[in-house]
């Protein structure tokens, strides 16, 4: 079962998109899901998909990949777009028992829904070309100037760094504790909410005493290489911006720059165009 | 602990009511993966596994069942102690059996006593405050306690200094003598094997290669180091010996047997 | 030393709560996911490291796990917010999963309101979630932090 779980999303590859700065990748990711909500209509989606599409198809992850991990949330997604469908008012189209589908409900469900999906696929994308180390260091150093204003950028990178690095022994740990528990009888599965509560604490209790020796052996290993915080600490591989970077800047104000514009209802000016 | 991600294929065996059984086989041949396989915790893609007439890889058998008949103490099983005193940690095993608290009080008594440990002194206090050697004994008898009909130990040993190794080994021989279940022991340590297994089992990369009493194991030496597997240190001996012409038997296991060949050779 | 095990401990309260949060989210609809998270909201009652700690351990798992970016802002947001809660009122444990049940409802309750486009009033939204925070903080969290309580010497740092 542990197996199975492969840690995070990322997808290996040496695609441009890969290669980009994590930084990059993470502040175009907000301008994708901000535009996202600047559209107002269908015809704006184009522009979104046709930026989507580039992506994925550069950043040469398999589509079949990519839709594997909207499996998760594909109950959350037709949950939205039952309520929405259902629960807008305006000029009824069909009745079914006591429910009501109208006119804006639907296209309120479609509209929703896409822009749910969309929004999944698009931040997805982040994690999936993007190893979570990168992802920690990018989300340091955007926040490192906030370090000024008492933001604890670097303790916080730190902590993602060892944490992510623990995770996979601990699902190990976890894993053993739950088996040798079950050995014995335990019973995770089943029961209800009380049960399944006390169930957890023959996992929890172990598995934070395991978790909390681990935490004593590194404290110990660091002091000992004298590691003192953030101050004046430097890092081995430092992240620098290349050329492609300034190329997905330029792409990213050319998109976000069409959104506005889309969103403006300018295009339709144009005459022809329309 | 690295965990074993060999697949297990054409593995078939079978197990005497009483016996005592040892596995061998090194990291990664598939010994963790098959020993779960044995009490329900990994289900086979094709196959059963009949415990006393009892086909464990039916869909109507409930966990619980299995748990009756199948005891599993894993490596370093320390580590799955957490109640606020020995005597509730050792019940939890027999209580999600099912069974009364006065049941179940009888039986942690009998058990702690089994592995050697002094229930009225030990029963109230914490396990986390115990000595390393006392915590895992504690975690044996929270298995023990469930009374299964197959005891399996996965290296009960590991971490121990001599001592320790041969009191939890004697505590193992003591269990089976006193409770008469099976035991399926786990070991990279042939001399225990030897000295304690009616049947051997040797796994190499997901399969089951040899099997047979420890003479028979034991005596195909050059099939074993191919698998990265050793001899017991006093047969390994004997071999040594008779490579370098002395004319012993091989047929030895145990320290006893080769003090008593050596004396016999040296006419003593 | 002090700091640096500061440091560690909500690392490793992080690396916890989002091994669990992975482990158990393939067996569930996005629902039991919640629930265990949910119960270590407790956590700040035994240690301020904790409230980093589950923050990081929200942003990991929402990083690491499918659910969105959204999510990771508004739900991290939600837990830290909750795990700051949570530690002042250390002093009232039956208080102590309060918070967790208020942040999330009101900034999850709203994030799906106005982000997912949820057609139901706001403060149904908001209801709903913490309804299912409710259930979760207390019936999971609050009999989690009473058998903790056995065992606090464990989050002490020497």
């Amino acid at each position: 079962m542990i197996r199975d779980i492969t840690l995070g999303q990322y997808y290996p590859g040496n695609s441009w998109i890969h290669k980009l700065d994590a930084r990059i990748k993470i502040i175009w990711t907000f301008v994708y899901i901000i535009s996202l909500f600047i559209i107002q209509d269908f015809w704006g989606y184009i522009i979104i998909v046709a930026n989507l599409v580039l992506i994925i198809g550069i950043s040469g992850v398999p589509l079949k990949f990519i839709m594997k991990g909207l499996k998760p949330i594909f109950f959350i997604i037709l949950f939205t777009f039952t309520i929405n469908m259902f629960m807008t008012k305006g000029t009824p189209l069909f009745h079914i028992w006591f429910l009501t589908i109208t006119k804006e409900g639907l296209y309120n469900a479609i509209f929703m829904g896409i822009r749910l999906v969309l929004l999944i696929i698009g931040s997805s994308m982040l994690t999936l070309a993007t190893k979570p180390i990168n992802l920690t260091d990018g989300i340091e150093k955007l926040l490192s100037p906030w370090q000024k204003f008492g933001l604890p950028s670097h303790e916080l990178a730190m902590m993602m760094t060892i944490a992510l690095r623990f995770i996979p022994t601990l699902l190990e740990e976890t894993d053993k504790i739950m088996k040798a528990q079950m050995a014995r009888g335990a019973d995770f599965e089943s029961g209800n909410i009380i049960n399944r509560a006390k169930s957890l604490i023959p996992l929890l209790v172990p598995l934070f005493i395991s978790a909390f020796r681990i935490a004593q052996d590194l404290a110990m290993a660091m002091e000992a290489r004298c590691y003192r915080g953030g101050h004046n600490r430097t890092r081995m591989n430092e992240m620098k911006l290349h050329r492609r970077d300034a190329v997905a800047v330029f792409f990213m104000l050319v998109f976000l720059g069409l959104v506005i514009v889309q969103a403006q209802g300018l295009f339709t000016m144009i005459p022809g165009l329309m | 602990m690295p965990y074993e991600s060999a697949a297990l294929t054409d593995i078939s065996f079978d197990i005497a009511k009483g016996e005592f059984v040892g596995i061998i086989g090194h990291t990664g041949s598939g010994k963790s993966t098959l020993i779960q396989h044995l009490n329900g915790l990994l289900k086979p893609k094709s196959g059963t596994i009949l415990i006393d007439g009892t086909d464990i890889t039916d869909k109507n058998i409930t966990m619980r069942d299995i748990r009756r008949k199948i005891g599993l103490v894993f490596q370093y099983p320390e580590y799955q102690l957490f109640e606020e005193t020995v005597h509730k940690d050792v019940s939890f095993g027999p209580l999600n059996l099912g069974l009364s608290q006065e049941e179940t009080d009888q039986r942690v008594k009998e058990a702690i006593g089994l592995v050697g440990l002094d229930y009225s002194e030990i029963s109230e206090r914490s396990p986390f405050e115990l000595s390393g050697g006392q915590k895992r004994r504690v975690a044996i008898a929270g298995v023990i306690a469930m009374k299964p009909d197959v005891l399996i130990l996965d290296e009960p040993t590991a971490g121990l200094d001599p001592k320790a190794h041969a009191d939890i080994l004697s505590m193992v021989e003591t269990v089976h003598q006193k409770e008469g279940n099976s035991i399926i022991l786990v070991s990279h340590n042939m001399a225990d094997i030897a000295r304690l297994a009616d049947k051997v089992l040797v796994m190499e990369r997901g399969r089951l290669t040899i099997s047979g009493t420890p003479s028979e194991v034991f005596a195909q030496a050059d099939l074993l180091e191919s698998f990265g597997l050793g001899l017991p240190p006093a047969a390994a001996l004997m071999r040594e010996l008779q490579a370098k012409g002395i004319p012993v038997s091989t047929d030895i296991l145990t320290v006893e047997a080769a003090e008593e060949e050596l004396y016999r050779l040296l006419a003593i | 030393m002090k700091n640096t095990k500061f440091l560690i401990q909500s690392a490793v309260i992080a690396a916890v709560y989002t091994a669990l949060t992975l482990l158990l989210m393939p067996f569930s609809y996005g629902f039991l996911q919640i629930r265990v998270s949910e119960a270590l909201t407790i956590l700040p009652f035994f240690t301020p490291a904790a409230i980093p700690g589950l923050f990081v351990g929200c942003l990991l798992s929402n990083l690491l796990g499918p659910y969105g970016f959204a999510d990771m802002v508004f739900g991290s947001a939600a837990t830290l917010i909750a795990a700051m809660g949570s530690y002042m009122l250390k002093r009232i444990p039956i208080m102590v999963p309060l918070p967790p049940v208020l942040a999330n409802g009101i900034v999850i309750g709203a994030m799906l309101y106005f982000v997912y486009g949820v057609q139901i009033p706001l403060y149904a939204s908001i209801l709903w979630v913490s309804a299912g925070e409710l259930v979760a903080c207390y019936g999971l969290g609050y009999p989690l932090l009473r058998y903790l309580k056995k065992y606090k010497n464990i989050f002490e740092l020497h």
